[in-house]
């Protein structure tokens, strides 16, 4: 779920930006790309109406600061002929982000991006405009508006180095509560007496004595700022190096005629496994170090609207090596046993089947003999012992047996349940009080997660030991509770946020964990005929790794108000009213490469899509964050 | 005290519908007496654990539980630190959301004037506030006059018809003591005790948004 709300993301940013020619400014370095080939759809959403919306709140307030106030996408002065394009990317030095669009009307887009001020250009043709952190470079009737971050890490490193050069003790001795009152550097600070236009000056130099640990780090982030960013514009308007024609990838994915096309090359991201999902529980510190294996893996999308169905189509692409792990952790059927505890009217459930075992022994047969290589990188070669290591310690049999890697989960909707809470009883002779615990009822959203195994009597083991433990305790008390009925399960009491009880039902080779009383007390061998339908999950048997279905309607109406702050809630209730259905399908993963498809479809008498796009993605990012 | 109510009362007020508050205030012949202010969150413990968990609400930033700890530790010291301020003591219970504060004072006066100190050395904006000035009790020997401070109107405009009617589950409950016996009080809810030595009057916090003087309350005490 979480790597298809990114895309989604993603591609709300893409929404934002656009262009004719546009995609001819993306810089080379550009990571991930969203382009939106018909922004006709927006044209009607008032500006006010978008920068409501809270994924925009946090990136574009600084350039729809009330400028917006009663205009349209149409009145932005944007080109509605031209793509618009979102770019973002990484690298070790900067981290570069940024809009490319078509210009139908310069004097409307800056009534709009009102904080931009004309600077001279460095380039031929080129208008130039800069705002406190964001640049806007016009050419023609084309734009590109970015920004260019220098890495912080770097940033702190040369500080550092400069100030402790310098003689300096450390700054951070000073940094207590006395700090502000009495600053050590007070002296110091007012000897540059115009500190903005220091940092104009674009250079520490011979001056740098004067500043303090702050001023000096500040100084060096800005000058490394127009460093990169020279860089990144010298290669768009000098050396015509940019991604359109750095990567025929991107290039053939701009030409499908789509609504919408996606580019990410992941072999180029930084940190990969910070969002790895496939190696996370794997190997992540060695995953994390192996270019070799990412060599060639990106994500190509396409979004296509067609009447009141929205589908987002993606293509993940890999290496061989990288292909092989993936075939093999796909490499598994669905457990039979999941139906059984998805219930038939549950709005939202997924279905994520992956052999783990197999894709273990695949990734340390092509991961080891390319650690083995290495022979420098000292956290990588002890990783790789450490790897070897517990290869050779561990029962992966009885590891794998019992967590097999496939799991699943459902949203049961809102129920009451019971809790507890203090209640003051009062003396009526002296009104003195006391406390006593009485029973209460909250709503609670149910949801049930499970996983397979094969090994029941492990995490049996582990919950009877757990139960003697907190025995003795007040809170947490875990029970197993056997109803001669064949209904068996163990609870552990005011186990979430303090107040309602766990359920944990391990039976069917399944370990299921849920606050779901229902369940646990009467149906813990399964819903029976109560249960999904083998028809439902046909497309969960068919297909790969990952099946999710939600019931939009059905979920957002169930999802409880009082838990939401009253912006949140309206941008749910935009979605009330409104059946819609998403499914997440992915095929089988093969060597080359996996699809993963998002289908919409969405029923919505009064707004255009563009609205219905954007209120979907933006309630997917205010329940997913 | 309008501070201290916001941040202890006023705050918890929006993040929880359910809220119950004992405001319960001993005096003594000498004028001296014991403050006792609890708040309890427990039937919300739910709802209060999630908000807790959101950065922002209402595009306000939302403290952490830590955070709101400190805070009440730094009050709790600057209080400790007032003249005529003794046995303060806090008393927070993080699973069921209960927090009680008590101290003992010299006179009314202090009391007061020593929580507008304490809450001005954890938020020195306080001081230019028009709240600063506000008292909320007097006290001349034979008549005790209580209130509690308006609430903040604006805030409450952002709140939904049905947000408001979920105040009707919460309460606040205050409570006089006195060292003899009273001979009657002006509100026509007050109760007062069997002992005729204290004084209760509640209303649920939903009425209290429409009617801020509902626990204004003069009591007066036997001359004998």
């Amino acid at each position: 779920m979480k790597i298809i709300f990114f895309f989604i993301y993603i591609f709300v940013f893409g929404i934002y930006s656009y262009s004719q020619k546009s995609e001819e400014l993306i810089p080379s370095e550009a990571v991930t790309v969203f382009s939106l080939n018909n922004i006709k759809l927006l044209q009607k959403i008032s500006l006010d109406q978008l920068v409501q919306y809270e994924f925009m709140e946090e990136l574009q307030q600084e350039l729809f600061d009330g400028s917006t106030k009663e205009k349209t996408i149409r009145d932005s002065g944007l080109d509605f002929d031209q793509k618009l394009n979102v770019f973002f990317g990484k690298n070790r030095n900067y981290l570069l982000s940024g809009i490319t669009f078509g210009v139908s009307n310069e004097s409307n887009l800056f009534a709009v991006f009102d904080d931009f001020k004309p600077v001279e250009s460095y380039y031929k043709d080129i208008k130039w405009y800069d705002s406190y952190i964001n640049s806007l470079l016009i050419k023609n009737n084309i734009a590109i508006l970015l920004r260019v971050e220098p890495n912080s890490q770097k940033v702190d490193f040369m500080t550092d180095s400069i100030w402790y050069a310098q003689g300096n003790s450390s700054p951070w001795e000073y940094w207590d509560e006395d700090y502000k009152e009495a600053p050590i550097y007070g002296e110091d600070s007012a000897l540059v007496s115009n500190p903005e236009e220091e940092m104009n000056n674009d250079t520490y130099n011979s001056e740098i004595n004067m500043k303090n640990y702050y001023e000096l780090r500040d100084s060096i982030q800005f000058s490394l700022q127009q460093f990169y960013e020279k860089q990144v514009l010298d290669e768009i308007f000098i050396q015509n190096k940019r991604l359109i024609m750095t990567d025929n990838r991107f290039a053939n994915q701009l030409s499908h005629e789509t609504e919408g096309s996606f580019y990410f090359d992941y072999s180029r991201k930084i940190e990969k496994s910070g969002d790895s999902f496939y190696f996370k529980g794997i190997m992540p510190a060695i995953y994390n170090n192996i270019d070799e294996l990412y060599s060639e893996n990106i994500i190509l999308g396409d979004l296509v609207l067609i009447d009141n169905h929205l589908e987002f189509r993606m293509e993940t692409k890999y290496n061989e090596k990288l292909g092989a792990i993936y075939t093999k952790l796909g490499d598994t059927k669905m457990d039979k046993n999941v139906k059984k505890y998805i219930h038939k009217n549950c709005p939202a459930f997924f279905v994520y089947k992956i052999n783990l075992k197999e894709a273990y022994e695949k990734a340390f047969e092509i991961v080891m003999p390319i650690l083995e290589k290495e022979t420098k990188n000292v956290d990588l070669i002890t990783n790789a012992l450490v790897l070897d290591l517990l290869n050779e310690f561990i029962d992966k049999d009885a590891l794998f047996d019992t967590y097999k890697g496939s799991f699943f989960g459902c949203f049961n909707g809102v129920k009451k349940i019971s809790t507890t809470k203090i209640e003051f009883i009062y003396d009526e002779e002296t009104f003195d009080y006391y406390e006593k615990e009485t029973e209460a009822e909250e709503d609670m959203p149910i949801f049930t997660v499970g996983i397979s195994t094969k090994r029941h009597e492990v995490p049996e083991k582990i919950l009877n030991y757990l139960s003697k433990i907190a025995s003795s305790r007040k809170y947490k008390q875990l029970r197993y509770i056997n109803n001669q009925k064949g209904k068996e399960y163990y609870i552990m009491e005011k186990a979430i946020f303090n107040s309602a009880p766990l359920y944990m039902i391990n039976k069917n080779g399944l370990f299921i964990m849920t606050n779901d009383e229902d369940l646990a007390k009467n149906y813990s061998n399964g819903y029976e005929d109560l249960a999904i339908s083998t028809k439902e999950l046909k497309k969960t048997e068919k297909g790969g790794i990952l099946y999710g279905k939600i019931d939009l309607n059905s979920t957002v109406n169930l999802f409880p108000r009082d838990i939401l702050s009253a912006k949140e809630n309206e941008l749910i209730d935009a979605l009330r009213g409104k059946s819609g259905k998403i499914e997440i399908t992915t095929t089988k993963t093969n060597e080359q490469c996996t699809d993963l498809n998002l289908v919409y479809d969405f029923k919505s008498e009064n707004d255009g899509p563009g609205k219905h796009i954007l209120d979907l993605i933006n309630a997917i990012y205010v329940i997913s964050r | 005290m309008r501070k201290i109510l916001y941040i202890l009362l006023f705050l918890p007020l929006f993040l929880t519908s359910c809220i119950e508050i004992i405001d319960d205030l001993s005096l003594n012949a000498d004028g001296s007496g014991t403050f006792k202010y609890t708040i309890n969150l427990s039937s919300s413990k739910v709802k209060v654990n999630t908000l807790l968990k959101l950065d922002s609400l209402n595009g306000k930033k939302m403290m952490k539980l830590p955070e709101i700890k400190t805070k009440i530790n730094q009050f709790k010291t600057a209080l400790a630190s007032q003249p005529g301020i003794s046995n303060v003591k806090i008393e927070t219970n993080d699973i069921e959301f209960i927090i009680k504060l008590s101290c003992d004072f010299k006179n009314i006066e202090k009391l007061q004037e020593s929580i507008k100190n304490s809450l001005a050395s954890i938020d020195s904006e306080i001081k230019n506030s028009s709240d600063f000035s506000f008292n909320w009790v007097s006290w001349n020997g034979s008549k005790f006059e209580r209130s509690i401070p308006d609430f903040s109107q604006n805030q409450l405009k952002d709140l939904k018809a049905e947000d408001l009617n979920l105040l009707n589950n919460g309460s606040y409950t205050l409570i006089s003591r006195f060292y003899k016996p009273i001979n009657k009080c002006d509100n026509q809810g007050a109760s007062i005790s069997k002992s005729r030595t204290a004084v209760m009057l509640k209303a649920n916090t939903y009425s209290l948004t429409k009617n801020t003087k509902i626990l204004e309350n003069t009591i007066y005490l036997d001359q004998k």
